[in-house]
């Protein structure tokens, strides 16, 4: 009896190959809901602790509606079609060639470089909104991880990285790229926060927060690729049919478009 | 459009009940789930929700389908829990060749109970607010949430996302079917070019349309607010019916 219980316990501190394999098969497979925490996952308080964080943004993001469709009236329109944009691409399955399976883009590098982040967050929040609740794709209580990690952290790092690759005259078309990757992957990243958070229990954070993260690899790694060539086909495409409409959105100056 | 739930919504009660009511039954649910610290009451909820949804005439094709993806998250995580964390052995999988590692598999006992009572809260939440979605049109979802306060701008927001979402997947259908018979996906460059060009036509078909629709409600009369739908006094019965809903599940969550 002693003797199976030592061995039981040296076999519980051995990450097995078996294991290891079982873990990113099971994760992999859940690639679906790789953007999106579904609902009931989190606790109570992490719910709640996410939801903090992301209501100021919200509340940044409508303020600046306010202001800029007091300018211009077609600007609330132009807010609502970005949110369906998000709210598609977030649905959009696309096929990942390393885990044979499908999985989705976020659309927030896209929609914070064309309507600045503030806006992408509010345009975020609605998108999941409507999918949480007619979809049952996310959720209500988790609705503010959700916004937090795909909404504020893709968001702020595709805008932030396009504007700083933009100001030292990288091309167009490869700033869009790196800032669609880094959107997407920092929206995983951030997930993996907020799962391994929220369902640790009394285990350590950071081992099932690598094992989390190291799972998503084979499939993020490539669907990130994937999203910077899409946010790059797009903003290529505005740029060479209609540069006049990046010139409105403040992407490129009057002067860029004119060349 | 078959996409959203509120396609599927028939003649029933519980459709015509008051949306604030709804929203305040499912919110308060939703709260107890959460806190919840055993397996049996988010399960109880869930039941509920399931009869609810096919009492409303929602067929069992669709609800599984609407449950499937959360469903299987569920068992993802009660597996991870079993499997991954925890330190006291329930019992151990190996196959007759037990000293090669590659075939062992440890189930804990207190993962696979962290693990049931989070799948539990995850399927009593998705099937609340699946039974919402399925109960609810989204005008009068809209009317809900402006009694409570939410921004005017966000409710505009998601109007005129929800109105552009059909006129995008129905753009979207017609140019990937005009790509897929043209071979524009059969490859992986080509996919990907092909892809990016749909996009972006959306887009800027799309943006187009925002600046035709902002015309017409101008000349209309738009000045940057959109009227909502107002909503009649809550009704004395309805209100009652949901307190006393939300009283006998807080006594079951008690116990």
């Amino acid at each position: 009896m002693s003797s199976q219980k030592s061995k039981v316990k040296s076999q519980k501190h051995e990450i097995t190959f078996f294991n290891s394999f079982l873990l990113v098969t099971l994760v992999l497979v859940t690639d679906a809901h790789a953007m999106h925490i579904s609902e009931g996952i989190l606790p109570f308080n992490w719910a709640a602790l996410w939801f903090a964080a992301a209501v100021p943004f919200v509340a940044y993001g409508l303020y600046r509606l306010k202001k800029l469709s007091a300018v211009d009236p077609s600007f609330k329109p132009l807010v609502g079609l970005m949110a369906a944009i998000v709210f598609i691409i977030s649905c959009m399955p696309i096929p990942v060639p390393t885990a044979g399976t499908c999985s989705h883009p976020a659309g927030t590098g896209i929609s914070a470089i064309l309507v600045g982040p503030a806006i992408s967050v509010l345009v975020t929040a609605v998108a999941l909104l409507i999918q949480a609740l007619f979809l049952a794709h996310g959720g209500l209580s988790t609705w503010g991880a959700d916004i937090f990690s795909m909404g504020v952290m893709g968001s702020f790092a595709g805008f932030l990285t396009f504007r700083a690759l933009r100001s030292v005259k990288v091309n167009m078309a490869v700033a869009a790229f790196i800032a669609g990757v880094l959107a997407d992957w920092a929206t995983y990243m951030t997930t993996s926060v907020e799962l391994a958070s929220g369902i640790r229990g009394d285990s350590p954070f950071l081992p099932l927060f690598y094992k989390i993260l190291i799972a998503f690899i084979p499939t993020q790694l490539p669907l990130g690729i994937l999203e910077g060539a899409m946010t790059s086909g797009m903003v290529v495409l505005l740029y060479k049919r209609r540069p006049d409409l990046l010139v409105k959105m403040g992407v490129l100056k009057a002067e860029e478009a004119a060349l | 459009m078959k996409l959203f739930s509120e396609h599927f919504q028939k003649e029933h009660p519980v459709v015509k009940f008051d949306v604030r009511a709804k929203l305040a039954v499912v919110i308060a649910l939703l709260l107890m789930v959460l806190s919840y610290k055993g397996v049996l009451f988010p399960l109880f909820i869930a039941a509920g929700c399931f009869l609810l949804c096919v009492r409303m005439g929602i067929p069992l094709r669709v609800l599984f389908l609407r449950m499937a993806q959360p469903l299987f998250l569920a068992v993802v995580v009660l597996a991870l829990k079993c499997f991954f964390t925890g330190e006291d052995t329930l019992f151990v999988f190996s196959l007759p060749t037990s000293h090669f590692p590659l075939l062992t598999l440890t189930v804990h006992r207190d993962g696979l109970i962290e693990g049931l009572k989070i799948a539990g809260r995850m399927l009593g939440a998705v099937s609340l607010v699946i039974a919402l979605g399925f109960a609810t049109p989204f005008t009068e979802f809209m009317a809900g949430l402006s009694w409570f306060r939410v921004p005017k701008g966000f409710i505009e927001i998601m109007m005129f996302a929800y109105r552009y979402i059909f006129m995008f997947l129905e753009d979207a259908h017609t140019i990937y079917s005009a790509q897929k018979n043209r071979l524009g996906y059969s490859g992986m460059r080509k996919g990907l070019r092909s892809f990016g060009t749909l996009t972006g036509s959306l887009v800027i078909r799309g943006i187009d349309q925002t600046q035709k629709t902002a015309e017409a409600m101008t000349q209309r009369g738009y000045t940057g607010d959109m009227p909502l739908v107002k909503k009649r006094p809550l009704r004395f019965g309805e209100f009652a019916v949901a307190m006393v809903f939300i009283i006998f599940a807080g006594a079951i969550w008690m116990i």
